[in-house]
Parts: C-alpha cells; structure tokens; sequence
C-alpha cells in the first residue's frame, strides 16, 4: 500500500495505491498527517490505483472529512472503481463525500 | 337417621363440613400438596358423605367466578398477545426510584381503577404487568402483587361495583326494601378505608415475604445479546456512537460492532465512528433495546438494508426456543438456512444463566437456548408446524407488539368495562363476549389458547363454591350467627361488631359473597328487632366480609395473585390479620359515624 501527497492548484490531494485494508491502515493513517492542517484548502483522495478498502480505511477517510469539515475545507474523493463505488454507496459514504 | 343427630347445636353433616374446612387449612399449611388437590380433596370428602349432592357438587364448576375467571385468562392472553400489557408497564406504572414510590405508583392507580372496574377485572389485568414491573425493578414479584391485591380490594369498597360481594348486598338490600342503592353507596367510609389501608400496607411492607417466581428463574431480563443493522441511509452513519445515541442505552450496553466487511470492533469506544452496514452488538433488556429500532432507525436484519423504509413494518417479534434434538444445536445461524428458509432474522440469543459472548448469527446454539426472531407479519401457524422439532415457539412478555392489534384488544377490553359496569349485560357474559372477540379480532392466537388457562385456580374457584353451598345448607352459618345473637342482648354496637367480626371470620374461611349471602338476612333481620336503621348493620356487613385479607379463600384477589406470586397459603396471614382488625374496627366506627342507628 502506497500512498502520495501532492498539492495541486491549491488542493491537498492523497494519491492511495493499492489495497488499504486492516493491516495496511494504521500507517496510511500516520502518512495522513499533512491533510491535518488544511485550512484554505480544499481535500482530494484520489483512488484510481486502489484496488480495495477495507472498514478500517473508511474510518480514516472519515477521520480526515471530520477534520476538514471545521476548517471550512471540502473533501472530494476520485476515481474509485466499480467496487469501490459499492462499498461506499454500501457504508452511506456516498451521502457524506463529495465526488470528482 | 345420622342426619338428625345434633351435637353440641350442630347436624353430623356439619360437623363433617366443618372439619373438612379446617382439614384444607391444616393439609395446606403442613404439606406440600397442591392447593387444588386438597380442595378437590375435600369436596370429594362432602360428596361422598352425602353433605352435597351431585348436582350441588358439580355446580361450583359452571359458577359464575369461575367462567368469569376462564373467560379473563384468555382476555389476558389477548391483551399480552398484541402488547397492552406491555404499554400499561411502560405508561401507566411508570419508572419509580425505588420500592416504596413503587407500592405508592402501583397501588394509587390500581385502587381507583377497581373501584370502577372491579377488583378482580384489575387484578387480573395487572397481574402480568405488575410481574414485569418486578423484573424490571429487580424485586420479587410477591412483594408487588400482594400489595396490587390489597389496592384493588380495598378500592373496590368504594363503589357497589367495585367488589363482587357489593353488589350482592345491594341486591338482597333492593329485595328487603325496595329502595336501590346508589353505585356510590359506601364511597365515604370505602375512601378512608382504602386511604388507611394503602398506608398500613406501606408501612408494614417488611411483612410482604419475597417469593421466588417460578419463571423469574426461567427467563431473565440481562441475558440477552441483541444484533441491530445500520441501514445505509440512517442518519447516525458518519458519526460516532455516541452523537448518533447509540452508546448509552437504557437497559444495556453496546459491546461490540461487526462492520460489513467481519472487523470487529470490541471493545467499542464511545468516538467509534457508526457505517452503513454496521451490526450493532448490545446486551441487556430486550424491551428497552428494541427500542432502538423505532427510535433510531435500526433493523433487525440477516442481509444487509440500503433503507429502513424497505423493512417491512408489520414484521412481528416472537421468542422461541431451542428443542433438545434440534438440528440448530451445535451450529451457528450463519453455519444454516433456517433464517432464509423459514424468512425469519434471528434479532438476539439469551442463554439461561448467563450472557453468550459475541455475534448473535455466529453463536453456537445450545438445546434450551431462546432466541428472538423477526417473524412475517401472518403465518404463526405454518411457522410454528415447519419449525417444529427445530425450534418452539412461546409468548414473551419482554417482547414489544404494538400495533394495530394493541388497539383493537383495547377497545374490546373498554368495551367490555363499559357493558360490565353499566349493567348492559351481567358480567358473565361481558367478559365471555370479550374472550370471543379477542379470538375473532386475532388479538390472541386461537390454537394454544388454553394453555393461558390456569386450571389449577379454576378448579379451587369451584370448589370454594360449593363450600359455601355446604356451609349454608348444614345451617353451620345461621346456627353460629342466631347464637350470638343470644349472646350479646340487645345492643345493637355489640351486635353489629360480633356479627361483622363472624361475617368476616366466615368471609376469610368460605368467600366474601358466600359470607355476606349469609350474614345479610340475620343482620337484616336483627336491625328489625332491636328497631334500628337497617343501612348501618348492611353497609358494616359489605365492608366486613370485603376485610377479609388473611387467607386466598378471604379474598377473590388475593386467590389470583396465589400462584404467580408463587405464594405459601400462610403468606397471607401475616399482614393480613393486621389489616383485618385495624380496617374492621374502622370500617365500624365510620359506619355508626356515617349512618346514625336510630
């Protein structure tokens, strides 16, 4: 599991890369650190590459809109594949994110 | 020939009445057999001896208590069916701090209601609901019904129809003068009388003992562990257990969450956040659980549920339990099809004894075990045959029905109080007309319904019938009141009190409307003589024989609450003869207070 950070036209956006499942999450969680301070920007996960999410990484796309949400910062999520697509519209993640 | 022998004023059949009386007593308070055998016992006793014949034998079951008592059962059976007796625990009993706000909350309400409604018709209602009060309160049942008991007795003074043996007074008083009495006749001295009693009772609550209930020990209320799904669009997803109220529930706790994809969270802490397709483990009070699911949204559910508005409502709550043989035992619900083949969701597992860890779906069942399912709306028949041998089903009080049906078994439940207390129809059939349209309306399953008859107490009512045919016809009842008649000359306090204290007496031994059947022309009869106002001797006798408070053959309420209150005959006593003097010496100085002799 890889993940990038990269600021893009004065977004933060999150490249993930692979399966973020239970063993991978607590250090993507860790690598999530530079989303903390965002205020002024606005968030993109982008998850074109991520081939699997598990509970355990909802949680910390959760963890990372319930810090933005405050700052006044919007959190887009991109490019999640079909299955992807199901487990958020499964979780009621399709209700709380908005979508690029 | 040994019928016109007479020993010391009284006929050998007396004298084998009298003895078979206090046999019971003796036999009831020494022994362990069942009351009804020993009642059954002793009208063999006066049948075989010719005391009572056949037909005098035999009537005591087709007596109007004891078809009145048949057709309540299935009344009750009606109203726990479709959940009244659910919703009276919640609203009308309420949720007191502690033992004594609950005697005051129980027996307020209950006293007013049943002297409107009539004592019995109360007890019979409460019964159940006051059981589930105790559980809820963590006390023996006994130590509630006693006092439900003595609520609606004395309550019951109050109105003609409060009590049964009132309004047998008040007719043999119509029958003597022609003058009716007004329903609210002994309302006066019935108000300072039930005021004073429900005081007594509270202040001498430590001799109400605490019986153990024989179902208390079957089915208890902490034992559950319940399963509720997050539907995708509840609103509490995104936020934590906590905000969204699901933490701190009344009556349990929230012990673990399994998310869609098997990560178990346990144990959960309070900033966990909630998803769609969560299952939310929590263990305690069933009742107070399945709350959740109107208050928040949840479902009980084997698939997952995008909305709550695809659940079908009408879906109904049933408990069942485990058979030895059973092919459930050994395996887990997720390990076979009985959830999908019999379109059942398996909600919660309670395990005698003690909780069972985890997963509801992935617990591994055990014979005797009793689950809660989330049953179709219709079919209990076709579910209970296609299920048999596996699992069997029975009827929980913890388990909420409200709907539809909760009204309708209301409304016949009011209508018959209406009919009953206008006298639109005697009593009798009001309650059997009710019975038939519980089974009509659906309000309690047809199949299965004898088995909320208690025959045991049905079989004791008939034969205390006949007992007080037996008492009557040997003339032990005239010959003891003519003699102290005798006795106490012509002043008429000496006489109303002797007589009272013996109707009283005779009321604890036979019943209060036998007593008072009895009693009534002598006192009657006596008033005449010493040329006094007859209402003081009639209004003291219907208070008197209503006193009788130490034995569950004294009084109609005290004999319902005998076996779920899993009470000894001797219980009974202890406050009892207390409450017997202190209320009959009252009742007597109101009387002659209220009603002037001459």
């Amino acid at each position: 599991m890889k993940t990038t950070f990269k600021e893009e036209n004065n977004d933060f956006v999150m490249y993930f890369e692979g399966r973020l499942d239970t063993a991978a999450a607590p250090a993507v969680e860790s690598e999530m650190t530079p989303l903390n301070d965002c205020t002024g920007h606005d968030i993109i996960l982008d998850c074109s590459q991520l081939e699997y999410i598990s509970s355990s990484g909802l949680r910390i796309f959760l963890a990372i809109l319930k810090n933005a949400k405050p700052k006044g910062s919007h959190v887009f999520i991109r490019g999640l594949n079909d299955d992807l697509r199901q487990v958020f519209a499964m979780t009621g993640f399709t209700n709380l994110f908005e979508f690029k | 020939m040994l019928g016109e022998l007479v020993i010391f004023g009284f006929s050998i059949e007396a004298w084998i009445t009298l003895l078979t009386v206090v046999s019971i007593f003796v036999v009831m308070a020494r022994s362990r057999i069942p009351a009804e055998v020993a009642f059954l016992g002793a009208l063999t006793v006066l049948l075989v001896t010719g005391v009572v014949s056949e037909e005098e034998g035999m009537a005591g079951f087709g007596s109007e208590p004891v078809v009145i008592h048949a057709a309540f059962f299935v009344i009750i059976a009606g109203l726990m069916q479709t959940g009244v007796l659910y919703w009276l625990t919640k609203n009308v009993l309420g949720d007191p701090k502690n033992y004594n706000n609950a005697l005051l909350r129980l027996m307020v309400p209950t006293s007013i209601l049943a002297a409107l409604l009539n004592s019995v018709n109360v007890v019979a209602l409460f019964i159940d609901a006051v059981k589930i009060w105790a559980r809820k309160l963590n006390i023996s049942p006994s130590k509630l019904l006693l006092p439900l008991s003595y609520a609606a007795t004395l309550g019951g003074m109050c109105t003609l129809l409060g009590n049964s043996s009132n309004l047998v007074v008040a007719g043999l008083y119509l029958n003597k003068t022609g003058q009716s009495m007004n329903l609210f006749e002994p309302l006066l001295p019935g108000l300072v009388l039930t005021v004073v009693g429900v005081l007594m009772v509270m202040m001498l609550q430590h001799y109400i003992p605490p019986r153990r209930s024989a179902e208390q020990s079957f089915e208890t209320t902490s034992d559950y562990t319940v399963e509720l799904l997050v539907p995708t669009d509840n609103p509490a997803v995104g936020e934590t257990v906590e905000e969204a109220g699901l933490y701190s529930v009344k009556g349990g706790s929230l012990v673990e969450i399994v998310r869609f994809d098997r990560e178990i969270i346990m144990p959960v802490p309070k900033d966990e956040w909630v998803l769609g397709g969560d299952r939310l483990i929590y263990a305690g009070q069933i009742n107070e659980i399945l709350e959740l699911k109107r208050t928040h949204g949840l479902a009980a559910a084997d698939h997952h549920v995008w909305s709550i508005n695809d659940i079908d409502t009408k879906r109904k709550m049933r408990t069942a339990y485990v058979d030895f043989g059973s092919s459930l035992i050994g395996r887990s619900m997720s390990q076979c099809h009985f959830e999908q083949k019999n379109n059942v969701a398996l909600v919660a597992v309670a395990r005698q004894g003690y909780r069972v860890d985890g997963q509801p779906r992935e617990i591994k069942l055990e014979a005797g075990d009793t689950l809660l399912l989330e049953c179709p709306p219709k079919g209990d028949r076709l579910l209970e045959q296609e299920t048999r041998h596996t699992v069997t089903f029975f009827d929980s009080h913890f388990v909420p029905q409200l709907g539809k049906k909760t009204v309708t078994s209301a409304i016949i439940l009011v209508l018959m109080f209406l009919i009953s207390s206008l006298h639109l129809m005697p009593l009798m059939a009001s309650t059997m007309m009710a019975a038939g349209l519980m089974m009509l309306l659906g309000c309690c399953r047809i199949t299965g319904v004898t088995k909320y008859i208690e025959w045991e107490l049905l079989l004791i009512l008939g034969a205390t019938v006949v007992f007080s045919v037996a008492i009557t016809k040997t003339g032990i009842a005239d010959n003891i009141a003519n003699q102290v008649l005798q006795l106490c000359g012509r002043n008429p306090y000496v006489v109303m009190a002797v007589m009272c204290l013996l109707a009283s007496l005779v009321s604890e031994f036979v019943s209060d409307v036998g007593s008072s059947a009895v009693f009534f022309p002598i006192m009657f009869q006596q008033a005449e003589m010493l040329g006094c106002n007859p209402m003081p001797f009639v209004m003291s006798l219907m208070l008197s024989v209503t006193i009788s408070f130490a034995s569950p053959i004294g009084s109609n309420t005290h004999m319902l609450i005998y076996g779920p209150g899993s009470f000894k005959f001797t219980d009974f006593a202890r406050l009892g003869i207390v409450m017997h003097i202190v209320l009959l010496t009252l009742a007597l100085i109101l009387v002659n207070i209220i009603y002037p002799l001459y």
